[in-house]
């Protein structure tokens, strides 16, 4: 259909999420251990957190568009988290209210981790699929 | 307790001795209890009230001061060597000769299970003649000379060991009685530690609870226990008393701070010498330090010194003046900007003129000993009008800036001035400042770029920025907008009410906070204020908002409330560019902070300014299992004074680790407790939803109950079980209940948002004794006061009547009451007062004309209740201290002025209110025993 050059750029796109969650992690136990102080931190996450989200949304918008369904229904819980996210408006992090919100923080940012982490190789297998066709 | 037995080897204890000795008669709460197959005689401890034998035996208290301890609820007891003491008469305080200890002790060592600690309590009833509330401390310090003599014989023998009177629970019933509310100004439980835990024998080594103060005062040595206890494990940090002076705080002035390598903990009272005294031995993480020579060595005087003498060792509250590797740069001076709005507003309702007055008149309050305080004024309307002053001329010049966007400082060297050099110039400037912005016509408020201006004109520096505000900042950043929505009040979307509208206010806070400024509100409005979004500057930046709704200069009572407070808060000794960190025993680390700061790190608060009249709550979390037989907590508070001295203040608690339930509940403290949910209800109102908030206390308080009942209480019958809970603990229901009711928490969609936001803001800050007032209302009865009452008493001080509870059956028809919460005062007069009390008190002839609302009483009339009566209003206003609120005077009678009868009535929290989410004090009672699973 598309053939393994779809893959290859979704698999591309991919890393760069997983190389922003890496980043966010990094950051995260950074400021839990005292290595940068919270408002440095936000000044240098809060870039970052939207393109994610946008990033992560147009690589989903693709597997609609091409009608791969069963890879779309692997996305749409973390868009829908993200939209969730969005729709309250908080998306931003709040240098005053970061050291009782961190951990929350944490666990979003290692369970996109692991996400990405998983459907990276979904995505290698699909290549392949696509490869050996 | 006439006599009783203690066996060396523990195993029988004289249990029914102290009971039977009080002259009471046995009761449920104290049935012997058997654990590991040994009975403690401690349970005898009878914190009960309503004990029938309390008159008798207090002079039976085996007088042996030396080995005198506070248990949970302030009654001392006494663990004592086993001799008879006759009992009858002995002097209260004289020491006796210390011999028997030896034999006691000898080889007990340090008991850590508690079942095993072979000791005997008898029991001193409480509360007949000494007094509940003064017989702790006065038994604590009567305790003390006479160690110091004995101390040289017995602390060698106690050097041996180190038995540690637990403090046992005593169950009370809490169903059918009303709640001991003179209890709430009774000592807080006291940490038991053996004698000769602190380094020497001064009375000033135990930590003061006015300054820190923990929730519970037994440490559970796992976090697993911690949980199941369902107790909080919370410090409360408090660093000044008093608005102005040392509040009796000794200094080290040498220089000389010993801290720990390892984990920077400063030298205190609790660390121990080792190897000849060469080095000394971290209590927090046990690690050997050098001991510095100057201990023992005076290098200025040449002579040797006595290290046991230094101030750090004998005292667990003190500061050190610090060396200049403690400053980032030389203390900066204290700098003043004030922003004073002058639309048209602020200008009609008096503000104007009142503000630049009451700062004229307080000119010489704010602390300039040194000269070195730093005064800037700048006009807010629609644009921003900055006065350049000079040394030379008496005039002031106006510069006015209309651009809002890219506000600048059109003079960089005379806006921001020395007070004392430029004295002439402000003054003159004050004086004239009315009739400047007389005639306005202008309402916008360019609010924001005035704050942003004040930042950057003070940012190379610091200080406070007072901003004096009676207009919705409307132009500019930060501008605000009318929000307040009836429909939205008492539902679940409340709490966006209750949260900054603009994300600037946050931003800015954050900036404040970088540049070491304080922003502080005093809010005017006499419509919406929007309270939530502009406190936000002062609750990351360390200030403090007051807010006076509907305020206006032709009352006289505002004035005087505002007079008096803005004077008090300017006259406050701040303490610059401070920073607490609060360090612990290995094993436990800090994990939320509450109060108005920014956390800079995580164990890290910073203050630009430290107000004097605010505390914190730390709320500890315990990581790994602690094997230590005690634990410490430090806090250390790094400042610079106003005059530019830079000092650590610090504040070192310690306190036993336990494994058993009964200790951590005996030595819990209740008002703490309270302190804490607040802290956290008021952080909930603003992340979570106001139910949220509620609900986390009020199941706190079930899950606390709960499991009082089901680990402490033998007894294991059904649904007849009474509400039962430990005697300190015995105020909880009730101090929670008024959390619940309390103006901030209250489910009820008649509160305006502004009104809430203020109350969520003042119980998260106020000082421990100041929030329990607010929480719970002081309550006179003036008319049945006795002739002692609001005279003077043998200390000079004016005797006040008692406490009443809070319930409308104290309320007789012809009686005049007074109710005051610290921040407001109700004076309520009954329907069919007689006209002789109208006359005394009012002067006026008859109930009908006695006119309500806010007043202050005549001041003329010249009649023995009238001045007893004022005496007692103006004791009350200052009975806590180091606080700057001057509460209003409202005269309430019950067929005048509905609103003002249900807001007082409100108060009476004992009651039930208007709706069923307010109980009354026996419905919640019910509600909790119904929850007991």
């Amino acid at each position: 259909m598309f053939g393994a050059g779809y893959w290859i750029l979704v698999i591309l796109l991919n890393i760069g999420l997983i190389v922003l969650q890496v980043f966010f992690t990094i950051f995260y136990s950074d400021l839990s251990c005292d290595y940068i102080n919270p408002i440095d931190l936000v000044n240098k996450l809060n870039p970052y957190l939207r393109p994610e989200m946008a990033l992560h949304a147009f690589i989903t918008l693709t597997f609609l568009l091409t009608g791969n369904w069963f890879t779309l229904f692997l996305n749409l819980p973390i868009v829908a988290w993200n939209a969730n996210k969005l729709r309250n408006n908080d998306v931003t992090l709040d240098a005053t209210e970061i050291f009782r919100t961190l951990s929350k923080h944490q666990r979003e940012s290692f369970f996109k981790l692991g996400a990405y982490l998983l459907l990276f190789f979904w995505y290698l297998y699909k290549m392949i699929a696509a490869l050996i066709d | 307790m006439s006599g009783y037995d203690a066996s060396a080897n523990g195993h029988s204890y004289g249990a029914d001795d102290g009971q039977q000795g009080a002259g009471g008669p046995p009761q449920a709460g104290a049935a012997p209890r058997r654990k590991g197959g040994r009975r403690y005689a401690a349970e005898q401890y009878d914190f009960n009230a309503q004990n029938p034998g309390m008159g008798q035996g207090t002079a039976q208290i085996p007088a042996d001061p030396s080995q005198m301890f506070v248990p949970a609820g302030g009654a001392p007891f006494q663990q004592g060597p086993g001799q008879q003491y006759p009992g009858v008469g002995q002097p209260y305080g004289q020491p006796v000769a210390a011999a028997g200890y030896g034999d006691y002790g000898a080889g007990t060592g340090y008991a850590q299970q508690p079942s095993a600690a072979p000791m005997q309590q008898p029991q001193q009833p409480y509360g007949a003649g000494a007094g509940y509330g003064a017989a702790a401390p006065q038994s604590m310090m009567a305790g003390f000379p006479g160690q110091a003599q004995g101390i040289n014989g017995a602390t060698k023998q106690f050097s041996q060991m180190s038995i540690r009177a637990l403090p046992q629970v005593e169950s009370m019933d809490l169903m059918n009685t009303r709640p001991e509310i003179s209890d709430l100004q009774a000592p807080p439980p006291t940490a038991i530690l053996p004698d000769n835990l602190a380094l020497t024998p001064s009375p000033h080594a135990a930590t003061d609870p006015r300054f820190f103060r923990s929730t519970i005062n037994a440490c559970p040595t796992n976090s697993g226990l911690l949980k199941k206890s369902k107790l909080p494990l919370a410090l409360i940090v408090r660093p000044f008393l008093e608005l102005t002076g040392q509040d009796g705080v000794p200094i080290v002035t040498d220089t000389i701070i010993a801290r720990c390598r390892r984990c920077r903990t400063y030298i205190n009272p609790y660390v121990s010498f080792v190897e000849n005294g060469y080095k000394w031995k971290c209590n927090l993480c046990g690690y050997l330090n050098e001991t510095p020579s100057a201990f023992d060595f005076n290098q200025l005087e040449q002579k040797s010194a006595d290290r046991f003498a230094r101030v750090e060792l004998n005292h667990s509250v003190c500061d050190f003046l610090a060396p200049q590797e403690y400053a980032v740069r030389p203390p900066t001076p204290p700098t003043y900007v004030f922003l004073i709005d002058v639309s048209f507003s602020a200008v009609t309702s008096g503000l104007v003129g009142t503000a630049a007055r009451v700062i004229l008149e307080a000119l010489d309050q704010i602390p300039n000993e040194q000269s070195r305080a730093k005064v800037a004024f700048i006009a807010v309307d629609s644009s921003l009008h900055y006065f350049a002053l000079g040394p030379d001329s008496t005039e002031a010049r106006m510069l006015v800036v209309g651009d809002l966007e890219e506000a600048f400082l059109p003079s960089p060297s005379d806006l921001l001035v020395s007070l004392t050099d430029c004295r002439p110039a402000i003054e003159n400037l004050l004086s004239r400042f009315n009739e400047m912005f007389a005639t306005t016509q202008n309402g916008s408020s360019a609010m924001g770029p005035a704050l942003k201006a004040a930042e950057r004109m003070i940012a190379h520096q610091g200080g406070k920025i007072i901003t004096l505000i009676s207009t919705l900042p409307n132009l500019g950043e930060g501008k605000l907008t009318p929000r307040e929505d009836a429909k939205l009040l008492g539902t679940a979307s409340e709490t966006k009410l209750l949260q900054p509208q603009n994300s600037w206010y946050k931003s800015f806070a954050v900036e404040c906070s970088k540049t070491q400024v304080t922003v502080d509100m005093f809010l005017f409005a006499s419509s919406y204020q929007d309270v939530a979004s502009l406190s936000c500057l002062p609750r990351y930046t360390a200030g403090a908002t007051h807010y006076y709704p509907g305020w206006n200069a032709n009352n006289y009572n505002d004035v005087q409330r505002f007079g008096t407070e803005f004077t008090r808060h300017l006259s406050q000794e701040i303490a610059l560019e401070a920073v607490l960190r609060v360090r612990a025993s290995t094993g436990l680390r800090m994990n939320a902070f509450y109060g108005n700061f920014f956390n800079r790190s995580s164990d890290l608060c910073a203050f630009p300014t430290v107000p004097r009249d605010q505390s914190y709550v730390v709320e500890v979390a315990i990581d790994e299992n602690i094997g230590t037989p005690f634990v410490y907590f430090q806090a250390a508070w790094l400042n610079s004074t106003h005059n530019g001295e830079r000092r650590v203040r610090v504040l070192t608690m310690c306190m036993p680790t336990t494994q058993s339930l009964s200790e951590m509940y005996a030595s819990a403290d209740a008002p703490a407790i309270t302190h804490y949910f607040a802290a956290k209800a008021a952080e909930r109102c603003l992340s979570a939803t106001l139910d949220n908030a509620r609900e986390a206390v009020g199941a706190r308080v079930n899950e606390i109950m709960d499991t009082y009942r089901k680990h402490l209480l033998n007894t294991n019958t059904g649904a007849s079980v009474p509400l039962r809970i430990c005697s300190n603990l015995r105020l909880l229901p009730l101090l929670s209940l008024s959390l619940l009711k309390h103006l901030s928490l209250r489910k009820s969609s008649q509160i305006p948002s502004d009104l809430r936001s203020q109350a969520i803001n003042y119980i998260s800050t106020l000082p421990l004794p100041q929030l329990i007032t607010y929480l719970h209302p002081r309550f006179y009865s003036l008319t049945d006061m006795g002739p002692e009452c609001g005279l003077p008493g043998d200390d000079g001080q004016i005797v006040m009547p008692p406490t009443l509870n809070l319930t409308a059956a104290q309320l007789q028809p012809y009686g005049l009451y007074l109710l005051d919460d610290g921040l407001i005062q109700f004076l309520y007069i009954g329907g069919q007062a007689v006209p002789q009390l109208c006359e005394d008190v009012f002067g006026v002839s008859d109930i009908s004309q006695v006119r309500v609302g806010k007043m202050s009483l005549p001041e003329d009339l010249d009649n023995d209740f009238s001045i007893r009566v004022r005496a007692v209003i103006a004791k009350s206003r200052e009975l806590e201290h180091g606080k700057i609120f001057f509460p209003h005077l409202y005269v309430v009678r019950p067929d005048a002025d509905a609103t003002l009868v249900r807001w007082f009535i409100t108060s009476l929290v004992e009651d039930r209110g208007d709706s069923a989410a307010s109980p009354s004090y026996a419905e919640y009672l019910q509600s909790l025993k119904g929850k007991l699973t």
